[in-house]
């Protein structure tokens, strides 16, 4: 489901200064895994994976709005998510999230994803 | 069912091994932070996941593995997702110039853990995630520049023919050709060092804050494998 922008979130995108309201919600990403939802707020149906995938289902495909990194850190361990908008790693990457940080708002990059990998780094 | 793919995983690195392993020796401890940053990655990694245990042992929870084979119980989970990743508002929130607002808990083992090694978890969130997205960024851009429009284009055309519809989802096969024929990836190869560079340049006061707490980070973990290592031998002897 593509998210819409409300007006009142449209006005707080474009002045960029203002705080914008984070949602309250907890994001339910079982821990080690990468989450995206079909809703903006980590609402609707959610993806998850502990591992990369090259080729993301059709459901969740160019439909994901929020996401979450709930990897956990460890020396050696891949613990950044690279989301990119087209398969295979391909084309560019959208966002970049390291352990614990969550994305439930996009203003204009939404409905783009069609692949992550897990990384050292971003 | 999704497509999941394990993790390539190493096993405990070197600097969580070594720790382990000079715990019965009786040799001094030092705080050195070593200098390749493979070295200094790791010695971060092991601090982070220290402090993470300690503080989850203090409320009787334990870290599982990084991608354990069996998830625990979804009940069993959340309390272990709250207690490492925080619970509540998002206090830490950041708008980047992509769109996305990236946003962080300050409560919670991660959070703690940060704070020890970064001494300052806010200014480190808001370095952490715009030098975490500076390619991001470059590659947005990117896309306002002719060439790369004009490829793009030639590769939509590439990807539907004319009298075909167009895809929803282009295969990869067919991505990848289309990609070299219309000439898009050296159009990004060619753009991508030019818009990193401007990025680069324009968040030149969060490269900077990135690597000012990025060392203080690293001798903060120095100290405190130092420290486990002392406390180890300490406990052996």
């Amino acid at each position: 489901m593509k998210r819409i922008l409300t007006a009142a979130a449209a006005v707080l995108a474009l002045t960029g200064g203002l705080a914008l309201t984070t949602p309250a919600v907890a994001a339910d990403c079982p821990s080690g895994h990468f989450c995206t939802w079909q809703e903006a707020d980590f609402g609707g149906q959610r993806a998850n994976w502990s591992g990369d995938d090259g080729w993301w289902e059709g459901w969740i495909a160019d439909t994901d709005s929020s996401w979450a990194n709930h990897g956990i850190s460890g020396p050696g361990v891949k613990d950044h998510v690279r989301v990119y908008e087209s398969a295979w790693q391909g084309g560019a990457m959208t966002i970049c999230l390291a352990p614990g940080q969550e994305v439930g708002y996009n203003g204009a990059a939404n409905d783009r994803g069609d692949s992550h990998t897990w990384a050292m780094g971003c | 069912m999704l497509s999941v793919t394990r993790r390539t995983r190493r096993p405990l690195a070197t600097a969580a091994a070594a720790l382990v392993l000079t715990g019965c020796a009786t040799v001094p401890a030092r705080s050195t932070v070593p200098s390749s940053p493979q070295a200094q990655d790791e010695l971060l990694g092991t601090a982070e996941r220290t402090l993470v245990v300690r503080c989850l042992a203090a409320r009787d929870l334990t870290l599982p593995d990084t991608a354990p084979a069996r998830p625990p119980a979804p009940a069993e989970d959340r309390r272990l997702q709250a207690a490492l990743f925080g619970t509540g508002p998002r206090e830490l929130s950041l708008t980047l110039a992509t769109g996305h607002t990236v946003t962080a808990h300050t409560d919670g083992c991660v959070a703690a853990a940060r704070q020890n090694l970064y001494g300052d978890q806010t200014r480190w969130f808001r370095a952490q995630v715009t030098v975490d997205n500076l390619r991001a960024e470059a590659q947005a851009r990117m896309k306002d520049d002719p060439a790369h429009r004009a490829a793009l284009d030639r590769w939509t055309r590439c990807a539907a023919p004319p009298g075909r519809p167009r895809p929803e989802r282009p295969g990869p096969a067919v991505a990848a050709r289309c990609e070299r024929e219309s000439g898009l990836a050296d159009v990004r190869a060619r753009l991508e060092p030019v818009e990193l560079a401007e990025v680069r340049a324009l968040r030149g006061d969060q490269l900077a804050t990135y690597r000012q707490l990025r060392t203080r980070a690293l001798r903060r973990a120095a100290e405190l494998s130092a420290g486990t290592t002392e406390q180890k031998g300490n406990d052996a002897s």
